[in-house]
């Protein structure tokens, strides 16, 4: 009886085209790679918008934006106590008080669940990043159709 | 032979002077050490994956939509939505621009017309959605963009939509 040589297990997987198709991937997603992130905030315009929609009277809060930062809040068309009805939020630093009015917005959707709608009055002096971070603490409270006036 | 490959001379003798003078195994370049690395690729191809998988992840197949120029910086907002393709105004330096064509403030109603117009002319069968794209820096007071908002009205685009930079 003769001893038949076993054939070795050990191999080596040839680890090169592995190494150039994922060099090749790395290459291609980094020169296609987008860094920055651009999103969009969608918003009707107050005026053409709520023409639209005059006969279904949604709650709506109408929010008027001054130069220190204060927002007034006026709730339409919504069964809400009437301190609720319209009231300020005092500013902070001359900016919104976001976290006031996320407070705010819990309360009023506590008592009127409908109230999805909010429509913003800015001023001429109104910072563009205020406008944006006010409609983006409003649609982190719930409220998500989002309205804009003109001056 | 194989006393010469496994024996005492192959470690002594045909390494030495003797060895390249010799007849068993003459040699007439001196010999020479292979040299024989391995490189441990497992660990090169571990991190490449990880790149891989990490570029896959913040992969985005919508692409460049907008061009944000260097004089422009965007406000950011965490609940900002995919951004489309659609018709863009900004507003740069102070000057007005649809579609990176710098129109004066007074033309602004006519040149989203004209969009609208084209849009129509090119697409009879699908209904116009109205919707613009408003880009401009975060530092802008509302006066400057209340003429597009305004116009954009006028031209019959109802829906705005605010160019963003999601936190």
């Amino acid at each position: 009886m003769s001893l038949k040589k076993k054939k070795s297990l050990d191999f080596e997987v040839n680890l090169i085209p592995f190494i150039d198709l994922l060099s090749t991937c790395i290459c291609f997603l980094l020169l296609t790679a987008v860094w920055i992130n651009v999103a969009s905030m969608n918003v009707k315009q107050a005026v053409g918008g709520q023409a639209a929609d005059a006969g279904a009277k949604k709650p709506t809060v109408w929010v008027a934006m001054s130069q220190g930062g204060d927002l007034t809040l006026d709730v339409k068309d919504a069964h809400v106590p009437a301190k609720l009805e319209k009231f300020t939020i005092p500013g902070l630093q001359g900016k919104p008080n976001l976290e006031l009015l996320s407070q705010a917005v819990a309360q009023l959707k506590a008592t009127e669940p409908k109230l999805n709608t909010a429509l913003i009055q800015p001023t001429a002096a109104s910072i563009y990043e205020d406008i944006i971070s006010l409609m983006d603490g409003f649609k982190k409270s719930g409220v998500t159709d989002l309205g804009v006036s003109p001056l | 032979m194989s006393i010469i490959n496994h024996g005492v001379i192959k470690t002594s003798a045909i390494g030495s002077v003797i060895g390249e003078s010799s007849v068993i195994a003459p040699k007439t370049e001196r010999h020479k050490r292979e040299v024989h690395a391995e490189l441990l690729l497992t660990a090169l191809i571990d991190a490449f994956s990880i790149l891989v998988i990490f570029l896959l992840m913040s992969f985005s197949s919508s692409g460049e939509v907008l061009f944000v120029g260097k004089g422009i910086e965007l406000p950011k907002a965490t609940m900002g939505e995919q951004l489309d393709r659609q018709p863009v105004v900004k507003v740069e330096e102070g000057k007005l621009f649809v579609e990176d064509k710098e129109v004066p403030e007074a033309n602004l109603v006519q040149a989203l017309l004209d969009l609208r117009k084209k849009f129509q002319e090119t697409r009879p069968n699908e209904e116009f959605p109205g919707i613009i794209t408003i880009q401009g820096d975060r530092r802008l007071k509302y006066e400057q963009l209340n003429s597009i908002v305004l116009a954009s009205s006028q031209a019959g685009f109802s829906d705005i939509k605010f160019a963003v930079i999601s936190k």
